[in-house]
């Protein structure tokens, strides 16, 4: 099952239960509930009439599961579907083709991580120099400019600028002479695997980056497509890291939490009370380990067709807000599509 | 060794030698054939590989001559000669664009050398091809060979570099096809050909460079000292690889550097003929060559033999005369025809035979008048000496009668008594020459010779020390191993008291007689007699065993005629070796078998009537 049914399922789930208190309580239906459900491939929802915030603007939702990212993007030019989520990297091109392209403010981290260690395994442990040169080879400039045709950001801290107000004093520019010198000083020269998700073109994209940028620093990266469900032994790998809340030091403690899983990183946890100032000083521990390497920032993407109206995007930890979307008539819609 | 046989190992010989001359030369010109064959098969190869090249090369040119002149290619170039123009919508058009026009390896360039996009590596966006932007005329220089990075690492490119101009900015596009295994396996190759790719990647030999059309090549180390030779020095050239130690294994590589832009050695293309039907038909040749020889020695030797039976028919013959001859059968004849040399010689010695035959005859003729004159003489001296006595003891008692003297009686009783001393010598004298002539023939037997020798010299113990006679003394140097040989011990008992009392008659005045016997080199035995006397003449040496002849006052001339006789009857042979003032030997070599029995007579007697001779022994004494 990929990510992307994963997250379908998951906000499938937020539309038909959305009334649970902060302990997760149900207190009664949503604002859909199911009148039809294929496994994986198709589900349809019903406005629920009775719904206690109000009844949803549209009747019904038929959601299709399992659609390739270039498919959902032709069903939205083709006018076969109203909404759906696409790459940030194809949102450029699907605006070209005529799809209104909505973004998020970019809240999920793309980072390199180290993941090499003398526990069984793990891939070989590298010395914080070689991580250093490999960290100072990458363009992330690059990667937002051509890989990701200029969505998201580059990320040289944990968070992101919009929520700690500090990411700009983490630098993001590439310094490929420094990271030679320091590459040269390593004998024998650095030799790594670096694993992505087979399944993310996104991830294998800027892992070939990685490898071509390394490459100069005279590192050699070898990128290696890592299967889901089989243990991969590999040097370091690319993760996503999406923030669960708006809240910084919420968010930084949650990713302190999955990279301390899959680094091996030790660093103690934030009080809610953390100030900017704290936030600030664990990210720069944290990057300064090299462990991390934060590389770009992403915004969520969702294509919507010319009709869709009132839809916002959600923010970090939010759901979406299909029950606040109305649909415009065929002479609205096609007055849309003149202006266009 | 027959005269045959050599000529028929002569025939045979010259046989071997000319087919094997034969066989080698057309193994040779097979083999330089087929090395002319397999050297056309590479250049053939070789000029096809050329020929495949330059249209790949043509086609890599134009196909990316196409992409250039292509609108989207255009839009491009227009688009990044804006000022803002922006590259990275484009970062993922080359990959698509390659697929379309089958190219390996395709580059959108910027005007300042970055990449914009990459099929081939799609991640190296953004970094700098230099060489592009060097002053060259990319249409004029067409295709090239050219080492380019990829993904998986460096790879052995056929690249060709178009450019669009908007404005005052350039729009390079880089494209071309890879040389590797697709590249081999689209080559048409002969059967027992086969085509591998070195792509010099490295400064050293890599095994894993080596690629055939099914991928990386085996046993590829072999390779090492062909791609080290072309590395040190690119050009052409030849060499040979033994897979196994069997011949037929192995193959005969073309290898063919392939230069880039700047001359330097990217690549290497080796050509592989495969020698085993050469090989295999080498081999049928020289079995068959062996087979042709083989039947050619056996046909030959056939032939030889007829051959030389044929050619060596009269030369036996004429030796087998020639044996006959030497055999004492003079008469023989050889019943050759022909006019050749050998008839003609043939015909020579059958006239040489008859000449031979009637000059026998003649002095046949001759010897018996002068052996009959020699008789005469010989008996004419032995007889005018009694004769001359009786002549005078007659003419005594006609006196003593006619004077009437009184003492009648007593002249006539000395007369008779004179006279019947002088008849004794006369019958002495007959009786020697009768006892020559009836000298038998050897009866053979096991004789020690020491044996013989030791008897002879007791029979004359009391001779050599006889009182009123200088003292003889024996010397006997006697072989304890000498071998019994087939002899008659009478006869050569006979011949050895002759020697030994011409030794005593050639010390009068005493000295040494030494007798020496030891083994001969033929098996048989070697005597030895020497005296310390007078010695003899050369002369005397000459004719000592002619019969009648003597040195001696009232000798006959016959003891060394019978020792010769002896010897000769018994297959031996005697010498003398004499020094005036020092003394004479006489030696005498006897066979371990005698001979049957030849003819040894003097060339002066005649064989058959001597035969008759021997049969009628007192009628020739009588004719005596």
């Amino acid at each position: 099952m990929s990510e992307a049914e994963d997250a379908a399922k998951a906000e499938l789930g937020s539309l038909i239960y959305d009334n649970r208190d902060a302990s997760g309580t149900s207190h009664g239906g949503g604002p859909f509930h199911v009148t039809a459900f294929e496994a994986g491939k198709r589900a349809v929802l019903a406005a629920t009439e009775d719904y206690r915030l109000g009844r949803p603007f549209v009747d019904s939702i038929e959601i299709t599961m399992g659609r390739a990212a270039r498919d959902r993007i032709l069903d939205l030019e083709l006018n076969k579907a109203d909404f759906a989520e696409i790459p940030a990297e194809d949102a450029r091109r699907a605006a070209e083709h005529g799809v209104r392209v909505s973004r998020s403010k970019p809240d999920e981290l793309l980072a390199l991580v180290f993941t090499g260690g003398d526990e069984p395994g793990r891939g070989k442990p590298l010395s914080a120099k070689a991580r250093d040169a490999i960290a100072l080879s990458i363009d992330r400039a690059a990667i937002v400019n051509f890989i990701l045709q200029k969505e998201g950001e580059p990320a040289g801290g944990l968070l992101p600028q919009w929520s700690s107000g500090t990411a700009f004093l983490f630098s993001t520019v590439a310094d490929p002479v420094h990271a030679k010198e320091l590459s040269a000083q390593i004998v024998p020269a650095p030799k790594i695997v670096l694993g992505y998700d087979s399944g993310d073109s996104l991830e294998q994209a800027v892992a070939e980056r990685i490898a071509v940028d390394a490459r100069e620093a005279r590192v050699q990266i070898t990128p290696q497509a890592m299967r889901r469900g089989l243990e991969n032994v590999t040097d370091a790998r690319l993760i996503r890291l999406r923030m669960q809340s708006k809240s910084p030091a919420a968010a930084l403690e949650s990713f302190i939490d999955g990279l301390a899983v899959t680094t091996g990183l030790e660093v103690a946890g934030l009080p809610d009370s953390a100030s900017a100032e704290d936030i600030y000083n664990r990210e720069r521990a944290i990057v300064s380990s090299y462990r991390v390497v934060p590389l770009v920032w992403l915004p969520r993407v969702f294509g919507l067709s010319g009709r869709v109206r009132d839809w916002t995007p959600p923010g970090p930890g939010e759901r979406w807000s299909l029950a606040d979307v109305w649909l415009d008539g065929p002479v609205e819609a096609a007055v849309e599509e003149g202006k266009k | 060794m027959t005269f045959r046989t050599k000529l028929f190992l002569i025939f045979t010989l010259a046989l071997v030698v000319s087919v094997g001359l034969v066989a080698a030369a057309v193994t040779e010109v097979t083999r330089r054939a087929f090395d002319q064959m397999n050297a056309q098969h590479s250049d053939a190869l070789v000029a096809q590989f050329q020929r495949e090249f330059a249209q790949r090369s043509e086609d890599v040119v134009h196909r990316v001559q196409g992409i250039a002149d292509a609108e989207g290619t255009v839009r491009m170039a227009i688009d990044l000669s804006r000022p803002k123009g922006d590259v990275s919508v484009y970062v993922n058009d080359a990959a698509g664009v390659a697929k379309a026009h089958q190219l390996d390896f395709l580059d959108f360039i910027s005007n300042d050398g970055s990449i914009i996009s990459s099929a081939e590596w799609p991640a190296r966006f953004g970094y700098k091809i230099d060489w592009v932007l060097q002053p060259e005329d990319w249409v004029a220089r067409g295709s090239f060979l050219m080492k380019a990075d990829t993904q998986e690492g460096p790879a052995l490119a056929l690249l060709s570099v178009s450019r669009v101009r908007v404005g005052d900015k350039d729009l390079y596009i880089v494209g071309g096809e890879r040389l590797g295994r697709e590249f081999i396996a689209s080559l048409v190759l002969p059967t027992g050909m086969r085509a591998l790719l070195y792509r010099n990647l490295d400064p050293t030999f890599q095994a894993a460079d080596l690629i055939d059309s099914t991928g990386p090549a085996t046993q590829a180390d072999q390779f090492a000292a062909i791609v080290q030779k072309e590395q040190q020095e690119p050009g052409e050239q030849i060499a040979r690889i033994n897979w196994t130690a069997d011949a037929a294994n192995a193959e005969v590589f073309h290898a063919m550097p392939l230069l880039g832009r700047q001359k330097e050695l990217l690549g290497i293309l080796l050509i592989g003929s495969s020698q085993h039907d050469v090989v295999t038909l080498q081999r049928q040749i020289m079995l068959l060559s062996v087979g042709v020889v083989g039947i050619g020695l056996l046909v030959g030797a056939l032939l030889g033999w007829w051959g030389a039976a044929r050619v060596t028919r009269p030369v036996r013959q004429l030796a087998e005369g020639a044996r006959e001859v030497a055999g004492g059968n003079w008469n023989a004849r050889v019943n050759v025809r022909g006019r050749n040399e050998i008839g003609q010689l043939a015909k020579a010695f059958n006239q040489m035979t008859e000449q031979l035959v009637d000059q026998r005859e003649r002095l046949i003729q001759a010897e018996r008048v002068a052996a009959w004159r020699e008789v005469a003489r010989r008996l004419a001296h032995e007889l005018k000496n009694p004769l001359f006595p009786l002549q005078t003891t007659v003419e005594n008692l006609q006196r003593a009668k006619e004077r009437g003297y009184g003492e009648f009686e007593e002249v006539f009783h000395e007369s008779t008594g004179i006279l019947l001393a002088e008849i004794e010598n006369l019958k002495n004298i007959v009786g020697r020459f009768s006892e020559f002539s009836k000298m038998p023939h050897p009866e053979l037997g096991s004789v020690q010779l020491n044996e013989v020798v030791r008897s002879v010299v007791k029979l004359f113990e009391a001779q050599f020390g006889a009182v009123g006679r200088p003292p003889i003394t024996p010397e006997l140097h006697l072989d304890d191993h000498l071998p019994l040989i087939q002899a008659d011990a009478t006869l050569l008992h006979r011949a050895m008291e002759n020697l030994i009392l011409n030794a005593m008659d050639a010390m009068p005045s005493g000295g040494v007689l030494m007798l020496r016997t030891s083994p001969a080199a033929d098996g048989g035995v070697h005597l030895e007699i020497s005296d310390t006397g007078t010695g003899l003449t050369s002369e005397e040496c000459e004719r000592l065993f002619t019969p009648y002849y003597t040195t001696k006052q009232h000798g006959t001339g016959l003891g060394l005629a019978i020792v010769q006789s002896v010897v000769s009857d018994h297959g031996g042979r005697i010498w003398v070796e004499s020094e005036a003032g020092v003394g004479t030997s006489f030696h005498i070599e006897l066979p371990k078998h005698p001979p049957r029995r030849s003819v040894s007579f003097p060339i002066s007697f005649d064989y058959e009537k001597e035969k008759e001779k021997e049969a009628e022994p007192e009628k020739h004494k009588q004719e005596a």
